[in-house]
């Protein structure tokens, strides 16, 4: 089973870091000096030492627009095996959202971390129901051992992109 | 220059009829709102600021953010004053009111004007304060009017659970002579967050501080932004030039009077320095006050503060018809005229230059009708005369080295 959904995400997903939007990326309630970059950014993930942490509570709401349109297959959370996040909601194109609000909708799909999730074991989503996503949105409600304070250490998503007009692509047709 | 939505809670309760505050808590309510309100259309115009009334019959919106000044100034007349005042469902409305703002890349901030005792427990206004944080809304609060035990506690409680980096402030505005908007002028709510300060809200202060006429430069940033936004540009620009030719002058000319090095250095410079050096003359004037008694000098710091905007070409007309009638008026205005353009960089420079003030005008006190013929006089105005010519031209050298 792990050597299939491993095999799957080499199959044709990518890591959609690439087509992340980072001028509408937002999160809310992190700490300040433990941002949203320190999770999501190549180079900064890969650091363990680096985590979003969160900061009044343990909850962290994170919004992720993307350049283009995706489909998403799995997603990898990491963290360490304390403070990590343990129940996570995710909610596609839905924008701005808040903590008032986040219980309102049915989540496009809830995931129970494990302790190997936490330790990059990807968690597989119900693929039907993010085919057309324009921007992800993740709750992070609670974490493993009931801290005062969630820690992440890397967010990472896998999916193909769908085939969308690449508008810098577009040539202006000459006037003869 | 930040993009925000802003809330402003104002407290319309019984304890506004209270007179402490000229000409009553709720007029000067309404001052601050206007005054607040201008500052945050100025520093961005895509700001938005919208109004609720946290007392009267429950708490109610009276303008949703908008960068309409009008509407906002017009929702303040016939606001009834009655009733209590509900902090805590005030802020929440508030912060509803921001959640559903048009542009949401606004930043939210909520201003409170917190002037009758607050019935709400440390513990309640603490979570308020988590929820906002969690939201990512700065919250202001003003603290006046009543002065209850605990209050003020309460209220640095509330700042402290809300409180991300510095983006919220509290301001406790005890009764006086001043007035809540003048008080509030000079703090971070209008100054936002130490940016250095809108063009509006500094014009403001120099109006409230020094009743010189209501702008910076003589040029209302309303009309000539642009022309406002450069005089301020220059005058940062020529600050910086004057400090390091001061710094220079101060090296070379340690021992001979640093004095005549000042004017002749103002001399070459072009109106926006006689303006920068007008905007350093006031600061520099206030110090001198205390240190010189010299009746002259202080007649003649009088004069140059009533014309800050003044060309230094009228100064030395002035100078000169002064000089023919009385010399000590002569040497008095001169030696003012070096302490003004004094720069407000190296203090070191300026302890020097008062010793030797000190040292002349002791001259002068020690000797009230100082023969014009007496030749130690006559020796020190012409020494000084003669040092302005040459170091004129070392400082159009420098000028050009610098460059």
């Amino acid at each position: 089973m792990s050597t299939e959904s491993a095999s799957a995400i080499q199959k044709s997903q990518v890591d959609l870091v690439d087509f992340v939007d980072w001028s509408g990326v937002e999160c809310l309630n992190q700490n300040s000096s433990h941002s949203l970059p320190n999770a999501l950014k190549q180079g900064y993930r890969e650091d363990d030492g680096l985590n979003l942490e969160s900061d009044a509570d343990e909850q962290l709401l994170i919004y992720i627009p993307f350049t283009q349109v995706v489909k998403l297959y799995s997603v990898v959370v990491k963290g360490p095996e304390e403070e990590g996040p343990k129940t996570v909601k995710l909610f596609s194109n839905k924008e701005h959202m808040g903590f008032s609000n986040v219980n309102e909708f049915p989540p496009s799909d809830t995931a129970i971390l494990s302790p190997d999730n936490l330790k990059e074991k990807p968690v597989v989503l119900k693929y039907v129901k993010f085919q057309n996503v324009r921007s992800l949105t993740i709750f992070i409600e609670d974490n493993q051992s009931g801290s005062d304070i969630t820690k992440v250490q890397k967010i990472a998503l896998f999916g193909t992109t769908v085939e969308t007009t690449d508008m810098k692509g577009l040539k202006k047709i000459e006037d003869h | 220059m930040v993009l925000e939505a802003t809330m402003i809670c104002i407290d319309n309760s019984e304890w506004m009829r209270n007179g402490d505050y000229s000409p009553s808590r709720f007029q000067a309510q309404a001052d601050a709102v206007n005054l607040i309100c201008g500052a945050k259309t100025q520093s961005n115009p895509e700001n938005t600021v919208g109004v609720l009334a946290m007392a009267g019959k429950g708490v109610r919106v009276l303008v949703t953010p908008t960068s309409d000044l009008g509407k906002i100034l017009a929702c303040m007349h016939g606001l009834e004053i009655g009733g209590e005042m509900n902090l805590a469902a005030g802020i929440q409305v508030a912060q509803l009111a921001l959640k559903h703002r048009q542009n949401k890349k606004q930043q939210q901030r909520i201003i409170v004007f917190a002037g009758s005792p607050i019935k709400h427990d440390k513990k309640t206004l603490e979570m308020i304060g988590r929820k906002l944080k969690k939201s990512n809304v700065a919250l202001d609060i003003v603290d006046f009017g009543e002065e209850e035990d605990g209050k003020a506690e309460k209220l640095e409680a509330l700042l402290a659970a809300v409180n991300t980096n510095d983006t919220s402030h509290i301001v406790h505005v005890p009764t006086g002579p001043n007035a809540l908007s003048d008080v509030l002028i000079s703090t971070p709510i209008f100054t936002g967050d130490g940016e250095g300060g809108s063009g509006f809200a500094a014009a403001a202060a120099a109006a409230a501080a020094g009743g010189v006429s209501g702008f910076e430069f003589g040029v209302d940033p309303n009309l000539d932004p642009e022309l406002a936004l450069a005089l301020r540009v220059s005058m940062e620009e020529e600050r910086a030039r004057q400090e390091a030719a001061a710094k220079k002058a101060a090296e070379e000319g340690s021992k001979q009077e640093k004095g005549g090095e000042q004017p002749s250095s103002s001399q070459d410079a072009t109106m926006t320095e006689s303006a920068s050096v007008a905007a350093s003359e006031a600061d520099n004037k206030r110090n001198d006050l205390t240190d010189e008694e010299n009746a002259l000098l202080r007649q003649a710091l009088a004069m140059s503060m009533d014309e800050p905007a003044s060309s230094h070409e009228l100064r030395d007309t002035d100078m000169s018809e002064a000089a023919a009638d009385d010399p000590d008026l002569a040497l008095a205005l001169q030696l003012s005229v070096q302490d003004s353009t004094k720069d407000s960089g190296s203090q070191t420079d300026m302890s020097k230059l008062l010793a030797d003030q000190s040292f002349v005008s002791s001259i002068l006190a020690s000797l009230p009708g100082v023969d014009p013929n007496d030749p130690s006089v006559k020796d020190l105005l012409a020494s000084m005369q003669s040092q302005s010519e040459p170091p004129e031209k070392k400082d159009e050298d420098k000028p050009k080295e610098e460059k």
